[in-house]
């Protein structure tokens, strides 16, 4: 469903060029559970903004189920993010005035969904995820391994078909961190295509297919399983 | 994304700061409060001397001798080598539409009724006096019928004038000694109080005839025409200038329809009142500084809550219209509350001061809340648009 | 910490963030501007009708025929009366040690024309020392020689009559017919700034006998007085009173305004429109002091860092008070300097788009602006200082 042509990424910093990725192609097929591994500066992150659509490559071409989503305008843009993909960050990106609730809810605020479809939904998503008696609280009263879970329920809420994460555990102690790294997997057995950035080798070493990035390039790789 | 949602998302964001929202707000207020209780003085002045002159009624027009333009005196009204006579009165009242025609002449004299004496404005009039000017009697009649140059020697006495001379006593029938004549007290006048300076009540009425020829003049002061409401002011005054200009041979005395005077009144007062209403605004663009200032902070505060409602799929322009939309609701509820403390004090100070002239125009109102939420508007603008076009990917960055 | 030294502080964090400075800036420089401008308007009003005034004559009384009897009520201005101010009762004011010049007046219009030219006209009347008293001059010509009382037939005519009448042509000699009489052109006025009231350039001025006879009239419409000094004019004004009650059988019926009481009462007028509108600008300088609260609010808590190490330093809380309330008051101050600026621009630009109007700088409206400026400033300084020194240290140190 993913198809990554060429793609180049260049950053001024200062009058420096910065080669951020040089002619990264590969393909991602549906229900992949995808990690991108590298060290930091190997430019993984820019990867991931770049498939998630936050970014622009400078050269090359991205398809996105077969469509070609790197000439699409600003609003396109918002709308495929919005309906397509869900994103789970490494500081959560909660908005503090908000509850668990509310924070879910927002994507189909967003999408202007009706109030009544949208109390159905998020509840059923907080229940799924363990949230149920959290709903009221605000970020601040909520422990990292449930705010990552709120995150994750934001994530989903749209019902999109491909997940991207960023350190989704690098701000959480180990045991709430593999918490979050079974839902994700649960989540990619459901048949959510899951790309994952980290650089624990241990979290890697679960996905079944692991890119290794250095320098703007792909360096490997690997399937397995 | 639905309507409801927008507002309550707006609203969330303005309340997640409150002391800073107020304070931004209040700004606003001030200024917004400052408008309406300016503008409502001004209003109120406005109505004062409105009503004021329109208290003669509006289907008047005054003829004064001499040319001038201005509403300033002419020194023709004093003398003049081609006085308004009597006969030029009796004539205009001829013309069609013209319901009556008075003349006037206005003067000062001693009035000395047995031990007591004041001096007074003496009227020189016609007997339509009441029905031209608004008058009404309260005791007796107003003055005669009489052919000018036959006029019996009555009076009639002001409201003030009356008490003066006369306290609670009866005054009807008594004499006057007025400019070494002895006149006839006939009728007592309800009082109709100051305009604008001058005090009707502090008056006595004269038969016309009787008036010039103790100033001794020849020239009436003024020429006041009661029309017909059917009649144009205009079509009157075109009638009574080509009369006089046939009697005098030429164009030497001014027509001031009440009409025009209220015009240029209204006017003046209107631009009082916009520029005293604009004075309080400069505080509004201060207020709509804060504003700026505060949604500059806030934009660069939430940089990450941008970049993540970009990542969630919000377009430009729907992150471009919950800033503008933040800004407006800030000062919507700045004029709001400034709305309330302006008509508030505005009443407080009605209560206080039962002297001064206070009208709330809700049509300065409505303006002001208009002005205001183009305020929050025009300072939010850029900040919404820093917002808009800030890359999601620095955005999320920012943490 | 030297005082110098939290100045520089402050000015530092001040300029550290530019942005919101500027803005304070902005706020407060405008509330400053709109003092100055207006409150140098004002003052300029002022000024213009109070020179106005003194270019009419000083030292002036005016007597009016007719008396009001209500207090502070309007003179009768348009006053006739039963008994009228003669050129006899003008006369005896001669007699009065501290006059020192007088003119009866009779006021009235008439056509004034020369051959095919007419134009309705003001016509003055007066004695010859009208022209000392008012301070008009003549430009060409003379005036008439000092026979008031008789008639003359001469003139002298305001610079646009002539104008309007002669073109560019000579006037003097000239015979012009004002209403039935023929008079002879003696003199005409040199063109002056229109003063309050009466234009006297559209004017034609005769001896007082003369204008008696056009008018038909035996009265006077005022007599113009000029006491020998300032300090004698309550003396002038009151020995008028007597001179003028002892001929008219005791009684009281005139009316005396003094220049000075007319120009202290517009002087009132306009100080009293200038402290208005001044206040009402000062308004937005409240406003811009909500402002500071408010941005400096802002400015403790993203600062809180900062405060959390200058109290590790070892600050104590009054130092953290200072130094947000030096902050508060150097942007004032710095707002206040550059509204003056501002202020200041605009007025000479407006002096210099309106030169027939002196427009100069009230200096008082800079220290009123400078003032009101630097103490909203602290006193709405006050609140987030507080916050700051209040916050505790270990609090602030942490990371949110």
């Amino acid at each position: 469903m993913i198809e990554l042509l060429n793609i180049e990424r260049v950053f001024l910093v200062g009058d420096e060029e910065v080669h951020a990725l040089r002619q990264i192609s590969f393909d991602v097929a549906t229900g992949e559970y995808v990690a991108i591994m590298g060290s930091s500066g190997s430019g993984k992150s820019t990867l991931l903004n770049i498939l998630g659509l936050l970014d622009r490559p400078d050269s090359g071409v991205y398809q996105l189920d077969s469509q070609r989503v790197s000439e699409l305008d600003e609003d396109h843009l918002a709308e495929v993010r919005r309906h397509q993909i869900g994103f789970v960050f490494q500081f959560f990106h909660l908005i503090p005035r908000l509850t668990a609730f509310e924070n879910v809810e927002l994507p189909l605020t967003l999408a202007g969904v009706a109030p009544s479809l949208r109390k159905q939904k998020v509840t059923d998503a907080l229940a799924a995820f363990g949230l149920r008696d959290r709903a009221r609280h605000r970020p601040a009263q909520l422990s990292g391994g449930q705010r990552q879970r709120v995150a994750i329920a934001r994530a989903t809420i749209m019902e999109p078909k491909i997940i991207l994460a960023d350190e989704p555990t690098g701000n959480l102690d180990s045991s709430s961190g593999s918490e979050v790294i079974n839902i994700l997997e649960e989540l990619n057995r459901l048949g959510i295509t899951v790309i994952m950035v980290t650089h624990d080798h241990a979290i890697g070493a679960r996905a079944s297919r692991i890119i290794r990035m250095a320098d703007g390039r792909i360096e490997s790789d690997s399937r397995h399983r | 994304m639905r309507l409801n949602d927008f507002f309550l998302i707006t609203f969330l964001s303005v309340r997640e700061q409150p002391l800073r929202s107020f304070l931004t707000a209040l700004g606003i207020a001030v200024g917004i409060s400052a408008v309406v209780l300016l503008t409502s003085l001004g209003e109120g002045l406005h109505r004062f001397v409105l009503s004021e002159f329109t208290q003669f009624g509006t289907n008047l027009i005054a003829i004064n001798p001499g040319k001038k333009s201005t509403l300033g005196v002419s020194g023709a009204v004093i003398s003049n080598v081609r006085p308004l006579s009597i006969d030029d009165a009796d004539a205009l009242s001829m013309l069609p539409g013209v319901i009556k025609s008075q003349p006037v002449i206005q003067g000062n004299a001693a009035v000395e009724a047995g031990k007591r004496q004041r001096r007074t404005t003496v009227f020189g009039v016609g007997s339509d006096t009441p029905e031209v000017w608004q008058l009404s009697v309260a005791a007796g009649h107003f003055l005669p019928n009489d052919p000018p140059r036959n006029a019996r020697p009555y009076a009639v006495l002001g409201s003030r004038l009356r008490k003066e001379l006369f306290k609670q006593e009866p005054f009807l029938g008594k004499r006057l000694r007025i400019g070494g004549e002895v006149y006839r007290v006939i009728g007592g006048m309800e009082s109709k109080g100051q305009m604008l300076g001058f005090d009707l009540d502090d008056a006595v009425y004269l038969p016309i005839a009787k008036a010039m020829s103790m100033f001794n003049r020849e020239s009436l002061m003024e020429i006041d025409l009661l029309y017909d409401k059917d009649h144009s002011a205009e079509s009157i005054t075109i009638a009574a200038s080509k009369m006089l200009k046939k009697r005098h041979g030429s164009e030497d005395f001014t027509i001031t329809t009440q009409e025009q005077m209220l015009e240029t009144l209204g006017s003046v007062l209107n631009i009082l009142t916009i520029a005293v209403g604009a004075l309080g605004g400069i505080s509004l663009v201060v207020g709509g500084v804060g504003i700026f200032t505060i949604m500059t902070i806030a934009v660069n505060e939430r940089r990450a809550e941008i970049g993540l409602l970009c990542a969630l799929g919000a377009s430009r322009q729907l992150v471009r219209l919950l800033f503008l939309g933040e800004a407006i609701t800030l000062s919507l509820l700045g004029g709001l509350a400034g709305l309330i403390l302006g008509v508030g004090c505005a009443l407080g100070l009605a209560l206080l001061v039962p002297a001064l002239p206070i009208h709330t125009s809700w049509g300065f109102v409505a303006a002001a809340e208009l002005i205001a939420v183009l305020v929050g508007l025009g300072a939010g603008v850029l900040p919404a648009n820093n917002a808009a076009s800030l890359p999601p990917v620095e955005a999320l960055r920012a943490e | 910490m030297r005082i110098s030294d939290m100045f520089t502080f402050s000015v530092f964090a001040a300029i550290g963030n530019r942005g919101r400075t500027a803005l304070m800036l902005l706020a407060v420089s405008i509330g400053v501007a709109s003092v100055v401008l207006l409150v140098s308007l004002g003052e300029s009003a002022r000024q213009y009708v109070s020179n106005q005034f003194s270019s009419l004559g000083s030292n002036l009384l005016i007597v009016l025929p007719g008396r009001s009897e209500t207090v502070g009520g309007p003179p009768p201005l348009l006053g006739i009366t039963p008994r009228d101010l003669t050129i006899d009762d003008a006369e005896t004011l001669a007699r009065i040690a501290v006059v020192r010049r007088f003119s009866p007046l009779v006021v009235g219009a008439a056509p004034v024309s020369h051959r095919q030219k007419e134009r309705e006209v003001t016509i003055l009347g007066a004695s010859r020392d009208i022209f000392a008293i008012r301070r008009m001059e003549i430009g060409q010509g003379v005036i008439w020689p000092a026979n008031d009382n008789r008639f003359q037939a001469v003139c002298v005519l305001g610079s646009k009559v002539k104008s309007e009448l002669f073109g560019n042509d000579n006037a003097l000699g000239q015979k012009i017919r004002i209403g039935d009489y023929r008079f002879q052109v003696i003199g005409v006025m040199r063109p002056k700034a229109s003063s309050l009231g009466d234009d006297l350039a559209d004017m034609a001025i005769i001896p007082i006998a003369s204008a008696q006879a056009l008018f038909d009239t035996s009265s006077l419409f005022r007599i113009v007085v000029e006491a020998e000094s300032e300090a004698e004019i309550a003396k002038a004004k009151e020995a008028i009173i007597r001179t003028i009650r002892a001929r008219h059988d005791g009684e009281d019926d005139i009316t005396v305004i003094t220049q000075d009481a007319i120009l202290a009462t517009f002087d009132k007028i306009f100080k009293a429109m200038t402290l208005t509108v001044a206040g009402i600008a000062t308004i937005s300088l409240i406003v811009a002091g909500i402002i500071i609260m408010n941005v400096m609010l802002v400015a403790v808590s993203s600062r809180r860092a900062e405060i959390g190490l200058l109290k590790a330093l070892g600050a104590p809380k009054r130092q953290i008070v200072y130094l947000f309330l030096t902050e508060a008051g150097a942007i004032s101050m710095a707002g206040a300097l550059c509204g003056l600026g501002l202020g200041g621009s605009i007025l000479r630009l407006l002096a210099w788009f309106l030169p027939q109007f002196p427009i100069f700088f009230a200096p008082w409206s800079s220290i009123v602006a400078f003032t009101v400026a630097l103490s909203t400033g602290l006193l709405f300084g006050i609140l987030p200082a507080q916050k700051a020194a209040d916050l505790g240290a270990a609090y602030a140190l942490s990371r949110r």
